[in-house]
């Protein structure tokens, strides 16, 4: 009986030890800088709606044989001219949504959304 | 969010503009006819017109979008076709607009001393609407490479 008892205060104390572990390591991952890419080809931002956690640094690539320059439509990050090949990044650190054009062709338009 | 009204992929101004330039470039095919016809006073009223609009939107609206998008990048990317393009454009446009103003000066007004006046107006003129006419083409060229899908 005493060794039962003994048992299931190991089982327990390995099952509590192991779920803490789980925690605290999700904990690191969840606060693990990441990183999402959106390419630009053809006029068109692709994934034209991107999801990503908070601390994610997004980077624009032009894969197009024009410039083309990323803008935050609220005025929160905005490139310079990007040549072929050129990149762009900006870190998103709160939540909500960026919607973003190219100021050189309004007509192309994207979004990103901080969770 | 300043859409063009050309469905390019130009913004509204930039539409504008090229409009207006093709406007500006017949305006002084027109304004050559009316020399020919020998209606003078039209022909001077015409093209000082055109090349004083001309001067607002060079001023105004390209030189502007040329510093910002392409001075930077020259001369290291003249080799990219659409960098090639503006600098052309730029290069030549200025050439038009600034002779043209010299004609202006020159053939409308008597603010040039003797030795600066021209003599030889018509082959002046000429040239410099040829040029005009072959800075707007490169414009064209370099609005279709800019904003035009493929």
């Amino acid at each position: 009986m005493r060794k039962c008892l003994q048992r299931t205060g190991f089982v327990a104390r390995a099952m509590i030890a192991g779920t803490l572990l789980v925690a605290v390591s999700s904990g690191v991952n969840a606060q693990q800088p990441s990183n999402a890419e959106i390419k630009i080809d053809n006029f068109i931002f692709g994934p034209a709606t991107l999801t990503v956690a908070a601390g994610t640094t997004v980077t624009w690539i032009n894969r197009d044989d024009i410039p083309h320059k990323v803008a935050s439509t609220d005025e929160v990050f905005k490139s310079k001219a990007l040549d072929t090949d050129d990149k762009f990044s900006y870190t998103f650190s709160k939540a909500g949504t960026y919607p973003y054009f190219c100021s050189l062709h309004p007509k192309m338009t994207g979004k990103v959304v901080v969770q | 969010m300043n859409d063009g009204f050309l469905e390019t992929g130009a913004t509204r101004s930039t539409d504008l503009v090229l409009l207006l330039e093709i406007a500006m470039g017949v305006g002084l095919l027109i304004g050559a006819v009316f020399a020919r016809k020998r209606r003078f006073r039209l022909h001077a009223w015409c093209q000082s017109i055109i090349v004083v609009l001309n001067l607002a939107v060079v001023v105004l609206v390209m030189v502007p979008s040329f510093h910002v998008n392409v001075l930077p990048k020259i001369p290291v990317k003249l080799g990219k076709a659409y960098y090639a393009l503006a600098a052309a454009h730029a290069a030549l446009g200025s050439v038009a607009e600034i002779g043209a103003l010299y004609i202006l000066l020159a053939a409308g007004t008597k603010i040039l001393p003797p030795k600066f006046r021209l003599t030889e107006y018509k082959v002046w003129m000429r040239s410099i609407l040829v040029l005009w006419w072959i800075g707007l083409l490169l414009g064209l060229a370099t609005y279709g490479r800019w904003y035009v899908h493929r």
